[in-house]
């Protein structure tokens, strides 16, 4: 060493004090982002409620100047489970099945007495429909009263989100049973599902309830069927030609600017009238063993639902933004989930 | 010669005392990755049922199962087409090079969900390739081969630059020499260039693979089904929370380890020769 170790000493000093001010730098700058709470709403959203809240976002932020609104979105489940499993903190969660947040958040958070919340506020509805473009099948001949005539022919291609993951997808299994009765065709689901799940997907029936069950891994055996994540997947799936019909929101197929079939309030599951109708269809969710999560999701009307848990960094502000969604959505706009007043719920 | 290696080692030896200067800003990242791993590992062996159940889960084992051997056969795939392009971009000084450059190194760039949506385009069944590959029975949606055309795409410039950069390490005297001796330029290739690439084909080949057993977003847009690793650690985390998923990504870094490792301790003594400079 001798004197060159001097010398290495220094450098070996001055990389030191480079990497302790690297350290530093990178510690203040996560603290000052934490050190003006006051002005930053993070909210974290279903998919479908992506494209209403970023023009939400917009008008809240130009009434509320300084404030800065942050909205991330995921399938329902997974916003909840930012939360819970991830612990992470956030002002507002909105997802688009309103029993998902008792089943999932009425429980205490780590290290505490305290429930990650105890309340939620329903804030919309919405209803299914089949959306299509016009490169799909037979596109020139859908329409509301042969729609499940169209999706029944082999040819025709159908997709739908993953029933595990995203509500879209249960709620789509629960449609096609119910139009069974709708239209009087006994083997509706069978010839658009059933068939292309072997032995997987049963189907029982006791009294007018009919219970279908899934397995945890729903792999169709044909390409009839398509099943993906959630909407962006299916979406662009069906932008891109690759199939031809999805059951999706009806907010969803508006936003994007899809063609889509409505379907009757009897079974579109957007009307409050017909929720005992609804009620006659319950999916079984083949959830693995270590599951936290009610595999049993029985038919209801689709409501959209908000709430603060109880470790949100900035309530004040959060329930001004509840506040101002909910007022917005009462209003109906177009691409925005309906109002729940307009469609019977209140 | 012995004298050469007694210099290298002597050469090497000597830089080793001032190394003290690199390895104190470089122990960050390796320091973070360390960090990174116990996150992962500390709540997995603190709560061993979930590592239990994930390692005795037949899903979990064949969603391990498809991801590696699809990764290989992406890097099968690979080395048969893309160790001549890197051949050719290393040796060709035509105009439109950059352009081929530009264009290998595209996958790197896309953002993983546009690459999916590209080689969904391209390789569903109603697709510009799909369609003529499924009249012959290939079929790429919700297909194994789906899985590995997504993977080979998006490593494409991982494996085409590394290799490239060892070509290009090879003088092309010695290819030269080959020639004038008698070789034709197939031969010279393969009895000259490549075994003193061999190391850099193998490295990219990691890298390709590494690259290709991680792809998600790409992958679950043609072929969700049968599940890849990484699409069914993201599917448990929504099913059945963080534990279950970290199980299985804790399972999942054991096993790259341990194949890392012994992929290093077996090519160590490949190609040496292109390590002169």
């Amino acid at each position: 060493m001798g004197e060159m170790g001097g010398s290495d000493r220094d450098t070996g000093m001055r990389s030191v004090a480079v990497a302790l001010l690297l350290i530093g730098s990178i510690l203040l700058a996560g603290c000052s982002d934490k050190g003006s709470p006051s002005n930053t709403l993070q909210v974290i959203a279903a998919g479908s409620l992506l494209a209403p809240f970023a023009e939400a976002e917009q008008e809240f932020e130009a009434s509320h100047p300084g404030v800065d609104v942050r909205i991330e979105g995921h399938g329902s489940i997974q916003v909840i489970r930012q939360v819970t499993d991830l612990g992470r903190k956030a002002d507002v969660i909105a997802v688009a099945d309103e029993s998902l947040i008792p089943d999932l958040m009425y429980r205490p958070m780590k290290n505490s007495s305290q429930n990650f919340t105890d309340w939620y506020q329903p804030i919309s509805t919405n209803e299914m429909v089949i959306a299509y473009t016009n490169k799909s099948l037979y596109h020139e001949e859908i329409g509301p009263e042969n729609w499940h005539r169209i999706l029944s022919r082999p040819d025709v291609r159908v997709g739908f989100s993953n029933p595990m993951l995203d509500a879209a997808g249960y709620r789509s299994l629960m449609v096609l049973q119910l139009a069974e009765e709708e239209y009087s065709d006994p083997t509706l689901f069978e010839t658009i599902v059933t068939d292309h799940f072997p032995s997987t997907i049963t189907v029982s029936a006791e009294g007018t309830v009919t219970t279908i069950s899934l397995p945890e891994i729903m792999r169709p055996s044909d390409d009839k069927v398509v099943i993906r994540d959630g909407s962006i997947y299916l979406l662009s799936l069906l932008t891109a030609g690759g199939i031809d019909y999805a059951i999706e929101y009806r907010s969803v197929a508006e936003g994007m600017n899809l063609s889509f079939i409505p379907l009757p309030a009897s079974i579109n599951l957007g009307s409050a009238e017909y929720a005992d109708r609804y009620n006659d269809v319950t999916v079984v969710l083949g959830f693995p063993r270590f599951s936290s999560i009610g595999s049993e999701r029985n038919g209801r009307p689709v409501v959209y639902a908000v709430t603060i848990p109880a470790n949100a960094p900035n309530p004040e502000l959060a329930r001004e933004f509840i506040e101002f969604i909910a007022s917005e959505s009462a209003k109906g706009r177009p691409g925005w989930p309906a109002s729940l007043e307009e469609r019977a719920f209140l | 010669m012995r004298f050469h290696e007694r210099f290298a080692e002597k050469n090497r030896r000597y830089s080793g005392n001032s190394l003290a200067v690199f390895w104190i800003p470089g122990m960050i990242l390796v320091g973070i990755i360390v960090m990174a791993l116990l996150v992962i590992a500390i709540p997995v062996l603190r709560n061993p049922e979930y590592l239990a159940g994930a390692a005795s889960d037949p899903v979990v084992f064949q969603a391990f199962l498809v991801t590696f051997l699809a990764g290989f056969c992406a890097v099968g795939i690979l080395a048969i087409t893309g160790t001549p392009l890197a051949y050719a971009l290393s040796r060709t000084d035509a105009p439109w090079k950059g352009i081929v450059e530009t264009l290998v190194d595209i996958p790197l760039v896309l953002p993983h969900t546009v690459a999916g949506l590209m080689v969904y385009l391209l390789f569903m069944s109603r697709g510009l390739l799909g369609a003529p590959l499924g009249e012959i029975g290939l079929t790429f949606e919700d297909a194994f081969p789906g899985i590995v055309a997504a993977m080979v795409f998006v490593s494409i410039p991982y494996y085409v630059n590394a290799v490239r950069e060892g070509f290009g390490r090879v003088p092309v005297q010695l290819e030269n020499v080959a020639r004038s001796l008698g070789a034709s330029p197939i031969r010279a290739f393969v009895s000259v260039t490549l075994p003193l690439t061999t190391r850099h084909i193998m490295y990219g080949a990691l890298l390709a693979w590494g690259r290709a057993i991680g792809e998600f977003a790409a992958v679950i847009m043609i072929a969700y089904f049968p599940v890849v690793i990484s699409t069914l650690i993201y599917y448990r985390f929504n099913t059945g929370g963080i534990a279950e998923s970290q199980a299985i990504a804790f399972l999942l870094i054991l096993l790259c380890l341990v194949l890392f490792f012994v992929f290093r301790f077996l090519t160590r003594r490949a190609g040496v020769y292109d390590d002169r400079s």
